[in-house]
């Protein structure tokens, strides 16, 4: 299947700092992306590129456009949430889905309105009055009412306490996910949302350090503890990272002998938040 | 209707949503003119029949400057703060998450301070002046009231209103351009933003130089365009002790078409320049917004 995002050398420059710096990326339909990287990696940067909000160096095409040049039409067919808190605080709600349905020919004004039946939330109420987790339900209902191939959600739960916060992914997942759509998120919270992930890409220094399923992860990376009288003998397998808890080291292991490794001490299939730390702490070192 | 004139009508819609100001500050006004109407002290003399005739334009004319005064510093206000906010509140987010260009949301906005304002102004104007009319006439016993409706005065305000916006609009676009790109690109401290580097242009001219053209280019665009859109009432017009205009004879002018000057204003290359230079900083706003999101 074609790629729905396709990134080929792609840069960002602000003045000397380089926000992303030669990425490239293939992001195909009916997947959920996670984007993951320490803070000032090149998430942001990345995602504004693709939502046509900042021109770049390089080959960029999302759903076969180019979205610095082509943003309104992009538009048509993908939509965001930039952290939850952008509705502005004088917009009422009832104004929000009048001007949404009157702008967005994909927008359906039913669903948003069954969405929010379904909340406190009422449409005479000004964005100031609601609080942050009603935004959160009213920038869903908006965005979920919109038949589009493609969401991307930058820290959409950043500030959102831990109810809001799994209500915002139990609906994003079960109301909305189908096998048409496409979602590409970043967070920082990577335990939160590792089990919806289909794919993870890590950014680091504006670079991609990895890019894979998650079906590959099993597969590809191994962890496996040994005691220190094995260590040697681990060590020679070419672990790329090392972790000492309570008396044992943690080694990772990347497309490593299987058999071998198992002889060493018990093997584990390292979780999405392990691999990203092994995989930038063995990058930095 | 096409998308773009489908968007357009949402977007100044939204204008209104986010900018009661547009409507409450013209009401306020007319509201705080009637309560002067209504309890303070006039002394309105006797008039015969013609020197009211005269009176009520002029009446109408002041009227109509004093909401003109408060809709140009609203509308300075309104340009330099229209990119600036939702970069502010980082809802510019949610306003770039939909299928709306930045040309047309620029443009859009741009319409509102440069037309719509002025428009809702000159309703309130008309609607003040009108109900003042009234009121003073009951109170003074005047005919001012009743003598709007004589002849075609009402009318030639309404033309001397029409002529003004589109002027105002087309004489006052490099101000606006210059008031939208600062508001599509500083951080803060927009109003700063503004006035700063002309007033250091001008002195850095006056050191340096000792010549004054800076300030002669922008007083002029400031302060001309009665001057240009006006005809001089010199020769054949004056004005009366009572506010009205006469010609030489004693009789009072005719119309209002004697004043405007149409076909100066719209054949000075000053006009066209200025409006080619609201273009440019225009569509450097437009650049600007499409680059940069929130602050």
């Amino acid at each position: 299947m074609a790629a729905l995002i396709e990134a080929r050398d792609l840069t960002k420059k602000y003045g000397a700092h380089v926000a992303l710096d030669r990425a490239n990326l293939n992001i195909e339909a009916g997947r959920i992306v996670g984007l993951i990287g320490p803070n000032g990696a090149g998430k942001t940067s990345a995602l504004r590129a693709i939502l046509g909000l900042t021109n770049y160096e390089g080959h960029l095409t999302v759903l076969g456009r180019e979205p610095f040049r082509d943003r309104t039409e992009l538009m048509n067919e993908c939509c965001f949430i930039a952290d939850v808190a952008v509705l502005p605080s004088w917009l009422r709600v009832d104004q929000a889905i009048d001007f949404v349905a009157g702008v967005h020919p994909r927008f359906r004004r039913d669903r948003a309105v069954a969405f929010l039946a379904k909340t406190q939330v009422t449409g005479k109420r000004r964005m100031r009055e609601l609080s942050k987790g009603m935004k959160t339900q009213v920038h869903l209902a908006l965005t979920m009412a919109i038949d589009a191939k493609l969401l991307v959600l930058d820290e959409p739960t950043l500030g959102l306490d831990i109810l809001a916060r799994r209500a915002f992914y139990d609906a994003l997942v079960n109301d909305y996910m189908d096998e048409t759509r496409t979602i590409l998120i970043t967070t920082h919270q990577v335990e939160e949302v590792e089990n919806l992930l289909t794919d993870i890409i890590f950014i680091d220094k504006g670079r991609i350090v990895m890019d894979t399923s998650l079906e590959d992860v099993a597969t590809r990376f191994a962890a496996v503890a040994v005691t220190a009288d094995r260590l040697d003998a681990a060590r020679a397998e070419k672990p790329f990272y090392e972790r000492h808890i309570l008396g044992k080291v943690v080694l990772y292991f990347e497309n490593a002998d299987l058999g071998k490794l198992g002889s060493l001490g018990e093997i584990h299939t390292p979780s999405v938040s392990d691999l990203f730390v092994a995989k930038l702490s063995g990058a930095a070192a | 209707m096409n998308k773009g004139m489908n968007n357009s009508t949402w977007l100044i819609r939204r204008e209104f949503w986010e900018n009661r100001a547009i409507w409450m500050i013209p009401a306020a006004f007319g509201g705080l003119l009637l309560l002067a109407a209504l309890f303070t002290q006039v002394s309105i003399p006797r008039l015969t029949s013609q020197q009211s005739e005269q009176a009520a334009p002029a009446f109408l004319v002041v009227v109509g400057a004093m909401f003109y005064l408060v809709m140009a510093l609203y509308s300075a206000w309104y340009l330099l703060d229209c990119l600036h906010t939702d970069r502010k509140d980082r809802s510019i987010l949610f306003w770039k998450s939909l299928p709306v260009s930045d040309a047309n949301s620029v443009l859009c906005k741009l319409l509102v301070g440069m037309i719509i304002v002025p428009l809702v102004y000159f309703a309130a104007a008309d609607a003040t002046a009108l109900i003042a009319a009234f009121i003073l006439s009951i109170r003074a016993r005047a005919s001012i009231g009743s003598s709007l409706w004589n002849g075609n005065v009402w009318w030639q305000i309404q033309v001397l209103w029409m002529y003004v916006i589109v002027t105002t609009a087309v004489w006052y676009l490099p101000v606006a351009g210059w008031l939208m790109l600062l508001s599509a690109w500083a951080k803060r401290a927009v109003i700063l933003w503004a006035i700063l580097p002309p007033l250091l242009l001008n002195i850095f001219e006056r050191l340096f130089f000792g010549t004054h053209m800076v300030s002669q280019i922008i007083g002029r665009r400031l302060t001309a365009l009665p001057s240009v859109s006006f005809n001089g009432l010199g020769a054949n017009y004056r004005w009366t002790q009572e506010g009205g205009v006469v010609d030489n004879a004693g009789s009072s002018a005719p119309s209002v078409w004697h004043l405007i000057n149409p076909s100066g204003f719209f054949s000075s290359a000053e006009t066209w320049i200025g409006a080619a230079v609201g273009i440019a900083l225009i569509v450097l706003a437009i650049q600007l917004r499409m680059r940069r999101s929130e602050i």
